[in-house]
């Protein structure tokens, strides 16, 4: 495992690094200058952190309802959740991303459907906007916090909420003080994955959000594949994985706080 | 449910069984084969399925590697002295970065049968045109009207919204906007010029898209009724049943060749130079001449078809502009940067 983890990560990253600091003279600190002295890179990065952060709230906001339901739900309904949850995973990432460029275009079931309700005067297309690419991120990323979450509550005891329901608490605080911190280990989990899929989908960054919407994989790409400066493009890829890094470190040490858990 | 379980040595197998599909290309060089790298989709199809037997027929086992330019470019790079393909398939705005870092050789005219079949406009010291793409304006017309030019694109209302542009990333894009800037500006290296168009309508900024490949989906949901793209663009959405015309803009059209190169340090040249005539030969490309595909025959003695002559004859070639490369390409990183940041704000 050791040596996997050397050949196929740590030399790699090794390399990565070691390309970021390369300038024609030999090692330089210039590449990092050069990101850190346009501000418009500035702004990419943290357009990027927070398209992170929407989609982890939308995918949390979808996950836990779903995640209830599971939990009350029998078994062959628990199935029939895990399944579905797995069948948008089984497709490429590419294909979900047409798919949606089909349903937030004109021509596409929301437009119709607002313009049908008289909610909009004319055929509205979501594409190139952040909030076409927030939903089309949500929906893609959803089951990176089911399947943790699922993997939770289905050893969750139901003794505790019943303990909590025959001490008189009502549902809300049920969910809050009771349901909520057992969920909250697979939620950590979840966080994690959808943060860190989300921050690196280039293929849905650049095709649903035009260009309009640039994040940092694009620029990492184009640095790549289309100018061949690979020392900027090293230099910017490891910026995405410090600054992306620190959040997820921060996230696992949550989910190791006894307390905070529900291990107390 | 049954639970998923993976034991160390499926997982060891499975590490073993990624790590050989790696080793496939080398094994078909260690065979007497070589691989070439060739555009996805209708190329990649048209060429394995016509140049496969032709080069097996020439005794050597032809790989076809789909790869779009700028990927062939950086796999190339990426493995210095042993070349993960043995040819590239590329235009002259990649050519010009492979010549600067050293990654494809010059070639030996002689070893090719078909040579004398091209144009002189086709024989390149670093391989032969296999095609030439004209780029222009594609558009709709059962949406809008039928452009002129650029210029109508930008001061004709009836285009408003319906224009699909794209960054420098693209070759096509940066030909039209060297265009553009003739139109607007002072010369072709005005990009100021074009930048002051983007900048002052929103209109024109919300209908940029990431890549060239983004504005063909765009064009088959009636998001976009028009963009900069070339006679292979519109064959691939006809084939595609979609209504899609091309329009040569007023200032003339730049002519995309696309050429076969040898990359530096391939170990099967023999085989390399097999499937370079395969792809000049005639019983070749009049197959590719015909639809999906719809190339140009660049081997003089396939006849051009309607559809082709209808927007490039024989005589027309050596008028056909070819812009400089090597003198854009020292601008490319600043346009792109420029256009980027304009785009985003």
């Amino acid at each position: 495992m050791l040596l996997l983890s050397v050949v196929f990560f740590a030399t790699p990253l090794g390399l990565l690094l070691a390309f970021s600091f390369a300038g024609p003279t030999g090692v330089t600190l210039d590449n990092f200058a050069e990101f850190f002295g346009d501000p418009f890179n500035f702004k990419v990065l943290t357009n990027t952190m927070r398209l992170g952060f929407e989609t982890v709230i939308g995918t949390t906001l979808l996950g836990i309802p779903i995640g209830l339901f599971y939990w009350h739900s029998g078994r062959r309904m628990r199935q029939v959740v895990v399944f579905l949850s797995l069948i948008p995973m089984l497709t490429s990432n590419v294909v979900r991303t047409f798919a949606w460029i089909v349903i937030l275009s004109r021509q596409g079931p929301i437009s119709q459907a607002l313009l049908g309700l008289g909610l909009t005067g004319a055929p509205t297309s979501l594409l190139s906007t952040e909030f076409g690419l927030l939903l089309a991120m949500v929906q893609i990323d959803l089951p990176l916090i089911i399947l943790p979450l699922v993997a939770i509550l289905a050893r969750t005891s139901r003794q505790l909420p019943e303990a909590a329901e025959v001490a008189g608490a009502g549902h809300w605080r049920i969910l809050v003080t009771v349901l909520l911190p057992m969920m909250l280990p697979g939620l950590l989990a979840g966080w994690i994955l959808v943060f860190a899929s989300t921050s690196a989908s280039y293929v849905t960054q650049a095709a649903i959000g035009g260009a309009r919407n640039v994040y940092v994989p694009q620029l990492i790409t184009r640095q790549v594949g289309v100018l061949f400066n690979w020392p900027l493009a090293s230099a910017i890829a490891m910026v995405l994985l410090l600054s992306t890094g620190a959040l997820l470190m921060a996230l696992a040490l949550i989910s190791r706080h006894r307390r905070l858990v529900g291990h107390a | 449910m049954n639970e998923f379980r993976l034991n160390r040595r499926m997982f060891g197998m499975l590490v073993a069984g990624a790590a050989a599909s790696s080793l496939l290309p080398s094994m078909a060089r260690a065979s007497g084969g070589l691989v070439a790298a060739t555009f996805p989709g209708s190329w990649e199809d048209a060429y394995r399925s016509v140049l496969t037997p032709l080069v097996k027929a020439a005794g050597y086992d032809l790989t076809v590697a789909p790869a779009l330019s700028q990927d062939q470019l950086t796999k190339v790079m990426a493995s210095p002295g042993a070349p993960a393909f043995d040819t590239l398939l590329i235009s002259p705005g990649q050519m010009a970065i492979a010549i600067e870092n050293d990654l494809i050789v010059k070639i030996d005219p002689t070893r090719l049968k078909n040579w004398s079949k091209l144009a002189p406009a086709f024989q390149g010291e670093y391989g032969p045109t296999v095609t030439v793409q004209i780029d222009g304006i594609v558009y709709n017309p059962d949406v809008v009207p039928k452009p002129k030019g650029y210029r109508d694109l930008f001061e004709n209302p009836a285009y408003a919204g319906k224009v699909s542009w794209t960054g420098f990333d693209s070759n096509t894009a940066v030909m039209a906007y060297t265009q553009i800037a003739q139109i607007f500006g002072t010369g072709p290296d005005d990009m100021d010029a074009v930048f002051k168009l983007f900048k002052d309508n929103a209109d024109l900024r919300a209908g940029v898209t990431d890549t060239t490949n983004h504005q063909m989906a765009l064009y088959q949901q009636g998001e976009i009724a028009v963009f900069m793209g070339s006679t292979n663009n519109v064959a691939h959405l006809k084939s595609l049943g979609l209504n899609a015309e091309f329009v040569q803009p007023e200032t003339g059209s730049p002519a995309s060749p696309v050429n076969i190169h040898l990359t530096k340090g391939s170990a099967n040249v023999d085989a390399a130079y097999a499937y370079m005539d395969a792809a000049l030969d005639a019983g070749a490309q009049a197959t590719f001449e015909a639809p999906p595909t719809e190339m140009f025959p660049t081997n003089s003695d396939v006849e051009l078809t309607p559809n082709i002559s209808s927007v490039l004859t024989r005589d027309q070639v050596a008028g056909l502009a070819y812009p400089d490369w090597v003198s854009i390409n020292k601008y490319r990183d600043e346009w792109t940067s420029t256009f980027i940041a304009l785009i985003a704000s």
